[in-house]
């Protein structure tokens, strides 16, 4: 590892001044992801800023919408009894991720921000990686192929976004707090994330230095039902291959309000609006369901290694209908 | 040749006496060891699979703070190649030529102050190549081929003439993935100098190796040479060569004249240390509609490395499972551009019993017989090559007992036919008979003036139980309380103990131990052999028995004496004898020798839409012998069975076909079970004691792993009536 500096930051304002001003600083969370990257040679700051003693953690309440200090971690937020009733996606995303002392560590905005797990990426060994090293190409494409994204590719990169929270967060459209050198700003979640295009380097809007301070997250309807569905190789302590967060309000039959997004297919969390668009108004059953996964995969760049991908995203997002439609009838 | 008696000891579920050890942390694995002036060392590996290094710039490296050595093959002394031992040649030394010969082949040495000093400066090394096309695919046809490596290629009958006779014939190839051992612990290397003698700490399988092979490459005696592994955190195969970065390490402190400490990281673990070779196997099986098995051939390529060699006879098990009188057998290595492969939890047996057994429930299905009657029905009464009896064979209790404690009777036939809910279910088995394999061994044996015991044999425990159950053996055999008797190994300057391996080791080590107790005993009685004062003067080995720290004539424990009155009466300290075992002939005894035997039966459930595979429950029956302790041996068939299901739906290392490089060389991304993978594991030992051997262990160690892949697959051919013939059994192939 290289060396560098640590500094124990204790004003937000100051943590976002430090950074901004220094292109080889960086700040310092959780860990969880970025100790590793730094320990493997893929991440070099030359400081790092410790965040973690900043007022920034904690759960809000309103009668729409909950706030989540950045600093709150996974299990936290899995505990809050509002996300337990009200955003049950939310709970089963949080808890299926990672294990335990990850989310007793890993904040909610380091979870957001958190790296491609692409071995390609992850090994400066390999000369071709244009996230790491901009124009030397991309090895995943022509190698193991597997862990990889289907939707949302480009020629110079298919690497996936791996949060499981993040898939019902684009679907609820949370927005996340931003604070910079030139003051606060709020994006949504689904403007968020940036798809790889010729810049995968590049992989969110925030500037060097803008911190995360927050994230809102809209509650559902009090009659929504909700359901998070992970499909792996192992039963825990894996990312997804394919995964589906759906939200629906079903009312004699016909859904009328509908929010879907998939994980472990695409570069970022992807909200699926064609499914939506296909289910809205639409009566629940076989039909609508598949008719929505075929929607939702209709983009799909699939390469030799990941076209089975396609199919099982399809019927996992079909079981999580069915699952959420028998809940909520 | 005295059997061991049935005691009150062996055999009992005695806690592991090392457990305090380790659960309070103060065991002392080979990267716990800290020498004074200690300085740590990281490798360089190569980026590309083939071709030559153009250039090597190590300025900056040498530049970064803390820097004291860099080695590459431009200022590598001269190494010799390490000898030849039972396992084969050494691998190649390192740092002798500008030739890659692999992806991560180690091409340089970083030493400086802290670890985390060395792997920066590692890193900072720049390499310029001149690559060449890799061969990296085992059915490649420009890879030279190995015909018979072992010369075990086997042949009996007319497989031609039994194919003709055959109603029934399955012919289909299977192939297995390469996998990677990757015990828990990082493999390490602390190497000391004190002129020519050397002081290595080293997470091997097989201390004396590491003196001789390092003795022979460094041009030292090995009277001088010591190497220690008192604790190795796991091995499954990976510590049973002297592999590079063991020599690159006592190269690196021979050069900075300060004790060296190298780590293996996760992602070199994947290249440096040996790893499963992945197979391709083609099986054809003949029967009869009455399920008598009239022909079978078995022909099995695997990949090995371009200049080393691995032990990996897959097709051997069809030869030794069943009786056919028509049976070919044919092993062949492609050379290509790997790491080398090396022996993980049973090599070959793991690949080999995957097609054989998969293929005999191809053709139990195809005549409409039950699995289980039709391994029953083709039952080896004797050895199958060598026509003699068995000195030991529970194999039909394995599977009449494993299938009452499944409930294999509940099974439906009809593939599909068993649900629960959404999930199919399905009921498969595999039978196991594992090669018999002993190697010679020596052990010490003392007893103080005090009374207590001390035995030794610089064997090593990698997590099986060998202090344990080499501690209660003694005690059995010297009569003293377990308390009071310390087994000692992880010494090359201990009496000569072979590897842990082979599930050979408790059989050798056992019978040395023996050896060494009895002649032991044998020593009392001819220090008190014209000592009147004695009640057991004149006493032969034969008249006595041991207890309670006493020796006295069989019948009349009145008649006899403790080992400190003995000791005590003639002013000696302790007395000692050494023992040594050797393995028995099938010849001499007109007995075939037999490694354990085991019947594996597994409940899956399965989602067929998403592809979801679970293991309900498995059922091992396992004739391992004498099983001298209950507790730890039936932890070796769980650890194995878990392994077991970790090979049949997890692991699989993924080269990347265009450049060698592995692509999933870490935990996060090579998969093998966590807890929640893992179902109910039920362990039953049937059988007794092997009469080959004074104390009739068969050695348990790798049959709990084999057979799991193919009971497996047999279950997801019952739930699904779908046949996968290639591991690891994955979503993607499962996607009905």
């Amino acid at each position: 590892m290289r060396p560098f500096d640590y500094v124990r930051a204790t004003d937000t304002e100051q943590a976002v001044a430090v950074v901004s001003a220094d292109p080889h600083a960086s700040f310092l969370a959780g860990g969880t992801t970025q100790l590793d990257l730094m320990k493997d040679g893929v991440l070099g700051p030359e400081r790092l800023i410790d965040i973690t003693r900043l007022p920034l953690a904690g759960i809000t309440h309103t009668d729409t919408t909950v706030r989540v200090g950045a600093l709150t971690t996974m299990e936290e937020l899995a505990a809050d009894p509002v996300v337990r009733e009200r955003l049950p996606f939310v709970r089963e995303a949080l808890l299926l991720g990672a294990s335990t002392q990850l989310r007793n560590m890993a904040t909610i905005g380091g979870n957001l921000l958190q790296r491609a797990r692409c071995r390609y990426f992850r090994d400066p060994t390999v000369a071709a990686c244009n996230k790491r090293n901009p124009g030397s190409g991309c090895a995943a494409i022509t190698g193991i192929q597997r862990m990889h994204a289907i939707l949302g590719t480009s020629d110079h990169c298919i690497a996936l976004h791996a949060s499981d929270v993040a898939v019902p967060l684009v679907a609820l459209d949370a927005v996340v707090h931003v604070r910079g050198a030139n003051g606060t700003r709020s994006i949504p979640l689904t403007q968020f994330y940036l798809p790889p295009g010729d810049t995968p380097h590049i992989e969110n809007v925030l500037q060097h230095g803008e911190l995360i301070t927050a994230l809102e997250i809209p509650l559902l309807p009090e009659t929504a039902r909700s359901h998070y569905l992970k499909v792996r190789d192992r039963v825990s302590y894996e990312f997804a291959l394919t995964s589906a967060g759906v939200a629906l309000v079903i009312e004699d039959g016909h859904i009328q309000e509908v929010r879907v997004a998939l994980g472990g297919v695409g570069t970022v969390p992807w909200r699926a609006w064609d499914a939506e668009d296909v289910l809205r108004g639409a009566r629940a059953g076989a039909d609508s369901f598949r008719a929505a996964a075929e929607a939702a995969l209709e983009g799909a760049r699939p390469l030799p290694g990941t076209a089975f991908k396609v199919e099982l995203a399809k019927r996992t997002l079909v079981r999580t209908l069915e699952t959420v439609a028998g809940a909520a009838s | 040749m005295t059997t061991l008696e049935t005691g009150t000891v062996v055999g009992a579920g005695l806690d592991r006496v090392d457990a305090p050890l380790k659960v309070t942390g103060s065991a002392q694995y080979p990267n716990d060891f800290s020498l004074t002036g200690m300085v740590h060392a990281a490798l360089v590996g190569s980026t590309i699979a083939a071709g030559r290094i153009r250039s090597i710039d190590v300025t900056r490296a040498w530049a970064a703070p803390g820097v004291l050595a860099v080695v590459t093959h431009l200022n590598a002394p001269k190494l010799e190649r390490g000898p030849m031992t039972l396992l084969g040649g050494s691998p190649p030394a390192p740092l002798q030529d500008d030739r890659i010969l692999h992806y991560g082949q180690h091409i340089g040495i970083v030493v400086a102050e802290s670890a985390e000093q060395a792997r920066h400066a590692a890193r900072l090394v720049r390499v310029e190549y001149e690559p060449a096309e890799a061969l990296l695919d085992v059915n490649d046809p420009r890879a030279e081929i190995v015909e018979n490596p072992w010369g075990l290629d086997t042949e009996r009958g007319d497989v031609t003439a039994g194919f003709a006779r055959a109603d029934v014939v399955v012919d289909e190839a299977y192939t297995t993935p390469d996998n990677t051992n990757n015990p828990l612990g990082l493999m390490a290397t602390v190497a000391s100098w004190h002129g020519d003698s050397l002081t290595v700490h080293d997470s091997t399988q097989w201390p004396h190796n590491v003196r001789t092979s390092l003795a022979g490459i460094f041009k030292v005696p090995e009277s001088g040479v010591r190497v220690l592994a008192p604790f190795v955190g796991g091995g499954f195969g990976a510590g049973l060569r002297v592999w590079s970065h063991v020599i690159l390490t006592v190269l690196a402190a021979r050069e900075v004249g300060r004790p060296v400490k190298l780590v293996l990281t996760r992602p070199e673990m994947f290249t440096s240390v040996g790893h499963r070779p992945n197979s391709v196997q083609q099986i054809k099986i003949g029967a009869t509609r009455d399920g008598d098995l009239v022909a079978i051939e078995h022909h099995g390529i695997s990949s090995v490395a371009m200049e080393d060699d691995d032990y990996e006879p897959v097709s051997y098990c069809s030869a030794l499972g069943y009786a056919c009188p028509n049976v070919l057998t044919r092993d062949r290595q492609a050379r290509l551009n790997i790491p080398c492969p090396g022996s993980m939890r049973a090599p070959a047996e793991g690949q080999g019993n995957f097609a054989l057994e998969s293929a005999l429930d191809e053709v139990a299905h195809a005549i409409g017989m039950d699995p289980l009657e039709i391994r029953l029905r083709n039952y080896a009464e004797e050895h199958p090559i060598l026509g003699l009896p068995w000195s030991s064979k529970a194999l039909r209790e394995c599977f009449t007992e494993g299938a009452e404690r499944f409930g294999w009777s509940r099974r439906t036939p009809e593939p599909g036919s068993m649900r629960d809910g959404r999930w199919l279910v399905g009921y498969g088995l595999a039978g196991v008979s594992y090669p018999f394999y002993q190697v010679p061994c020596q052990a010490r044996a003392s007893v103080r003036h005090d009374g207590s015991a001390y035995v030794r044999s610089a064997a090593t425990d990698i997590g099986t139980g060998t202090y344990t159950v080499m501690t209660q053996l003694a005690a059995e055999l010297l009569g003293v309380d377990v308390a009071r008797v310390r087994f000692d190994l992880g010494d090359s300057d201990m009496p000569y103990a072979p590897q842990a391996g082979g599930s050979g080791l408790t059989g050798a080590l056992g019978n040395a131990v023996h050896a060494a107790c009895r002649r032991l005993v044998r020593e009392f009685l001819d220090v008190v052999r014209d000592d009147t004062e004695s009640p057991l003067h004149g006493a032969a080995l034969d008249d006595v028995t041991v207890t309670d720290g006493r020796i006295h004539r069989i019948g009349d424990p009145a008649q006899g004496e403790t080992y400190t009155e003995i000791l005590t009466r003639h002013g000696l300290e302790e007395l000692s004898a050494d023992g040594r075992s050797t393995p028995p002939q099938s010849e001499e005894l007109g007995m075939a020798l037999s490694g354990a035997f085991g019947a594996k039966f597994v409940e899956v459930r399965l989602d067929p839409e998403l592809g979801l595979l679970r293991v309900a429950r498995v059922v091992s029956a396992i004739d391992g012998g004498r099983i001298l302790n209950e507790k730890t041996a039936t932890s070796q068939i769980i650890g194995g069975t878990v392994g077991g299901i970790s090979q049949a739906m997890f692991e699989e290392t993924a080269t990347d076909q265009v450049t060698g490089r592995i692509a999933n060389a870490t935990f996060g991304d090579y998969l093998m079970p966590v807890n929640a993978d893992v179902p109910d594991m039920e362990v039953l030992f049937v059988g007794g004691p092997d009469r080959a051997t004074a104390v009739g262990t068969k050695g348990v160690g790798e049959v709990g792993l084999v057979g799991l892949a193919a009971a497996i697959g047999n279950a997801v051919f019952h739930a699904t009536g779908r046949r996968i013939r290639s591991l690891p059994i994955t979503i993607d192939r499962l996607m009905l």
